[in-house]
């Protein structure tokens, strides 16, 4: 049936992956997931010092003696034309691109109000067009081999939208839209794309963000628990190899995504067998999650007014 | 139970209403269809001139003296102060807003790698900045009075992406992440989002937007039928309620099979077409 997908990419030593937001987190240990495998990498991050560091981390993972880890220093957000020639010239390097992973993201939280205004613009800026640009700097290419992969990481904040991340769930929002749009257009030309939701990941990423985190978005988030990197690194790759569009990890990813796979594509009979099945129960459980989170923002709310009154009254 | 909400915002003839691209399309029957029920509009546009005409178009629906339409000329996604200073403005004359609808918003289509590069970040700052910005001037009254409602005008496009839409799709998917984390921010403040999701409908926008539609993307848009911009406006105000899923997911996959068709057809066609100019 045309809306399966049925398109695994072997990973030869040849195979040339590149990953943006490589120097560190999720990207990382993708980079290294993938190399262990026998890939060629190029890592896209801004920070030379980091990127050179995580290249020597990489090559301990070496498999073979061709392996090569190839390091690119530009901003993947700022000006089109420049990351399109970078990636040009990392393909003539080592050859056309196989797998895109945009892992290039960054997170601010904090209530609406409180939220310093540019980081709406900036984080849009990362998280969107730094995957935006890349991906149309490839896209010919894997259109004309009639193969490729592209991978947008989103977040589980990118499946529903939580307290205190006004500023970061639409941009992972905005992945999906795009990643369900594209690979309604390259699907005849084998190009397929992965978007992955992982949860709260132990990421130097993360830490900074919790640093700043509102005490309703803290309590709500420990409803799931915070994951490892590596692990988050070798679902996305596995799902992206396998050329699936969804890609979540643990149970509570699981049941998240068939509850908001909406008009997303399938890539098997079996996965729709369980959307379709599924989704109302886990609505249910869905709404009572919702309801849960409802409470815990009521509660400090009425916590924070019942001081401020009492600070007053002082 | 908490996460029901129970609150139906009357309108009586005092309240007060701004909407952003209220000088066309959509917006414009929001502001029609809000006045016709007494309320104060606030039209926030760009084009000064489309406001003064649109405010006359308007005011015909008149149903009573103390009616008022403001026009404010102010880029909503540009420049978050200048922003917050007019709506400020707006509320001095007619008084705090009661609701906002984020109407502003264009479209372009195109294949991912045809669309011209600055269209990606242009129409995410027209429709997602320019949805951020005046709502984020208007959440602290409203949340202060415990009492408002603020419109996120979406698309079917922001339910599902399809072919042609990489560029607007996203946007519209931005403004549901949006709404979604403020309406848990904002829900014990009694403040409540609405997000629409109009399909195609007859405005000056869509005409423009279909000026340089892909084939693909017209052919898949014929699913469904183009509405009136009355009828989505009334809706809209009236606010929407949807249920009932595992079964439409299976006619939802019956869709996307038969978008890929088509997909593939017009691929396969081109290139048929492309070889024989070739061969000649």
């Amino acid at each position: 049936m045309m809306i399966f997908s049925n398109s695994e990419l072997t990973l030869p030593f040849s195979n040339n992956f590149q990953v943006t937001g490589g120097s560190s987190g999720i990207g990382k240990c993708i980079a290294i997931e993938c190399y262990k495998q026998g890939a060629f990498i190029t890592l896209i991050a801004r920070d030379e010092n980091k990127l050179l560091q995580t290249k020597k981390e990489i090559e301990k993972y070496c498999v073979n003696d061709k392996q090569v880890v190839l390091c690119i220093s530009v901003d993947v957000s700022k000006d089109y034309e420049q990351v399109e020639n970078v990636l040009k010239q990392a393909q003539e390097k080592l050859g056309p691109v196989d797998m895109l992973v945009n892992c290039a993201g960054t997170s601010v939280t904090g209530k609406f109000e409180d939220i310093e205004v540019n980081s709406f613009e900036r984080l849009m800026a990362v998280n969107y067009l730094g995957s935006v640009y890349p991906s149309r700097a490839v896209i010919a290419t894997m259109k004309e081999r009639r193969m490729g992969r592209i991978v947008f990481v989103s977040s589980q904040a990118g499946q529903l939208g939580l307290f205190g991340y006004t500023a970061y769930s639409p941009t992972k929002f905005a992945l999906r839209g795009l990643a369900e749009a594209l690979q309604m257009e390259v699907k005849p030309y084998n190009v397929y794309v992965t978007v992955a939701y992982p949860p709260d990941t132990d990421t130097p990423g993360f830490a900074e963000e919790s640093k700043t985190k509102p005490l309703e978005t803290k309590l709500i988030s420990e409803t799931s628990s915070v994951c490892q990197a590596e692990q988050v690194a070798r679902v996305i790759v596995k799902d992206a190899v396998q050329g699936n569009f969804n890609s979540s990890v643990g149970s509570d990813g699981y049941m998240l995504s068939i509850l908001t796979s909406g008009m997303s594509p399938v890539t098997s009979i079996t996965e729709g067998l369980q959307q379709v099945v599924c989704m109302g129960i886990f609505r249910i459980v869905g709404l009572f999650y919702l309801g849960s989170f409802d409470s815990i923002v009521r509660r400090c709310m009425m916590q924070r007014e019942k001081s401020e009154s009492a600070d007053k009254t002082e």
